[in-house]
């Protein structure tokens, strides 16, 4: 089993498959080696693609004893640990849009239940929109993701049963039209206070270019300045718990904002997202 | 329908024929019935080399648009450090890892346009003329110039640099040949010659 994001997701044998070997490389001027590196990218996305559902049904968490060996002292114990605080797992694809397909379908899900937040949350969407076409967006793409996005919460508001919710989200177009409106509201939320998000990047980047190149592209992996901008951003608190290979045996969580009480829960490991129950 | 095809008719029908379109005198045509090849054009910005010329692109949409970018190379052939003068393919950071699905075809043909106008060498997908607008940007001005003229129906006839073809194609070579020879030399004849004959 393969735990992670892009660049992580890709077994061993995946990867020697496609690394040229550099003893007998000579560079083709005539060749085009981005679309070639693109080309690359697309046929790691297909494996993924194939062998992992956007978002799994609700899997018990024993389920996660097996992705690690039996040896794995330190992953076994942070099973066990979740197991008495949790039941059940839902597992998303690992194609760097984890988080907010993670994120999406947990909040939607919940709305299903109890829908006395969506009043308030189309509000903040509909405002994000002007938000943006203030900033410049145009107005014919917001219109195409945000029409989806809402046309879709419409739908958990009247009538959506949990298996068209799942199925909605496995619908590959659709689900990728939501994380694109996730990820405008993000975008969105840090222009409109880059002052402050400014002090947390690293390097020569302003937080346009941040946007630009680690929020807007699709696939591109959320980072703790995301996750803070998106929960900042929509009013939705989330509890991470946090599995990886430090010392301790207990897994660690960590909300945003800090001393909110989440609305929903996910997982992290090392460069991937699930949801917990 | 399939996601790609019904965004680009949605361009088509809302973003492509608008009046600011034809301002920025881009344009962009329909090459068969099934939205997956398309024809671009755009014309050299002003105050550039390019100007008054008019650079033909292929456009190819890939099933995956509008969350991958279209492929995009220019057919008109074009002297630029960001575009290969042999095939016509471009370094654009939009068309590749700062795809976003919000941008456009509009955004795709606006954002050539401002790369003709501002190139840059530091970033090549031309090396040899990358290295031409570095070392000897007056020849490189001269160059993209002559090449507007010749492939993309620019104004400014060189002479001077036609004779040099000319001198050449007398040799028996192919006319695109020796002007890429003499244009990757400095126009330095003697120089394009052995490159030729090598």
């Amino acid at each position: 089993m393969v735990v992670g994001g892009r660049g992580t997701v890709a077994p061993p044998a995946l990867v020697s498959r496609f690394s040229p070997d550099m003893a007998d490389f000579h560079y083709d001027p005539e060749k085009n080696y981005d679309e070639q590196t693109l080309e690359q990218q697309r046929h790691i996305e297909q494996e993924v693609a194939s062998t992992q559902a956007l978002v799994s049904e609700r899997l018990s968490l024993n389920q996660l004893i097996k992705d690690y060996s039996m040896e794995d002292n330190i992953y076994q114990q942070k099973i066990q640990d979740l197991r008495s605080r949790y039941r059940d797992i839902r597992k998303t694809r690992g194609d760097g849009n984890c988080f907010y397909r993670a994120f999406g379908f947990a909040y939607l899900e919940r709305l299903l239940h109890d829908k006395s937040d969506i009043p308030r949350f189309k509000e903040v969407v509909n405002q994000s929109k002007t938000d943006l076409v203030a900033l410049g967006y145009p107005q014919f793409t917001l219109d195409d993701f945000f029409d989806t996005f809402l046309d879709v919460l419409s739908r958990v508001e009247s009538s959506c049963t949990p298996e068209e919710l799942f199925d909605t989200f496995n619908d590959q177009g659709v689900s990728d039209y939501l994380i694109v409106t996730w990820r405008l509201l993000v975008t969105c939320y840090l222009q409109r206070n880059g002052e402050f998000f400014a002090n947390f990047l690293e390097g020569h980047r302003d937080i346009k270019e941040f946007c630009c190149q680690e929020v807007e592209p699709m696939n591109k992996e959320c980072d703790h300045i995301h996750i803070t901008a998106l929960t900042s951003a929509v009013g939705i608190p989330v509890r991470v718990e946090y599995m990886d290979r430090g010392e301790g045996g207990l897994v660690n969580h960590h909300d945003f904002p800090e001393c909110s009480k989440p609305a929903i829960t996910l997982l992290y490991r090392p460069g991937h997202y699930d949801i917990l129950y | 329908m399939a996601i790609a095809e019904q965004r680009i008719r949605r361009e088509f029908r809302e973003v492509i024929r608008s009046e600011e379109v034809e301002r920025c005198r881009i344009k962009v045509e329909l090459v068969n019935d099934k939205f997956n090849e398309l024809k671009g054009e755009i014309a050299g910005p002003p105050e550039t080399p390019y100007e008054g010329g008019k650079f033909q692109l292929e456009i190819k949409i890939p099933e995956t648009y509008p969350f991958n970018p279209p492929k995009v190379r220019f057919v008109t052939r074009i002297w630029h450090p960001n575009i290969s003068s042999v095939t016509g393919a471009i370094c654009l950071d939009i068309l590749k890892d700062q795809w976003a699905a919000a941008m456009t075809l509009r955004t795709v043909l606006l954002s050539l346009q401002a790369l003709l106008a501002a190139a840059e060498p530091d970033d090549p997908q031309d090396a040899v003329v990358a290295r031409q607008y570095k070392e000897r940007q007056d020849v490189f001005q001269k160059t993209a110039t002559h090449w507007t003229n010749v492939y993309a129906g620019g104004p400014n006839h060189a002479d001077d640099l036609e004779d040099k073809v000319r001198q050449l194609t007398n040799m028996g070579f192919e006319e695109d040949q020796a002007r890429v020879a003499l244009s990757s030399h400095n126009w330095d004849t003697a120089q394009a010659t052995d490159f030729l004959l090598s």
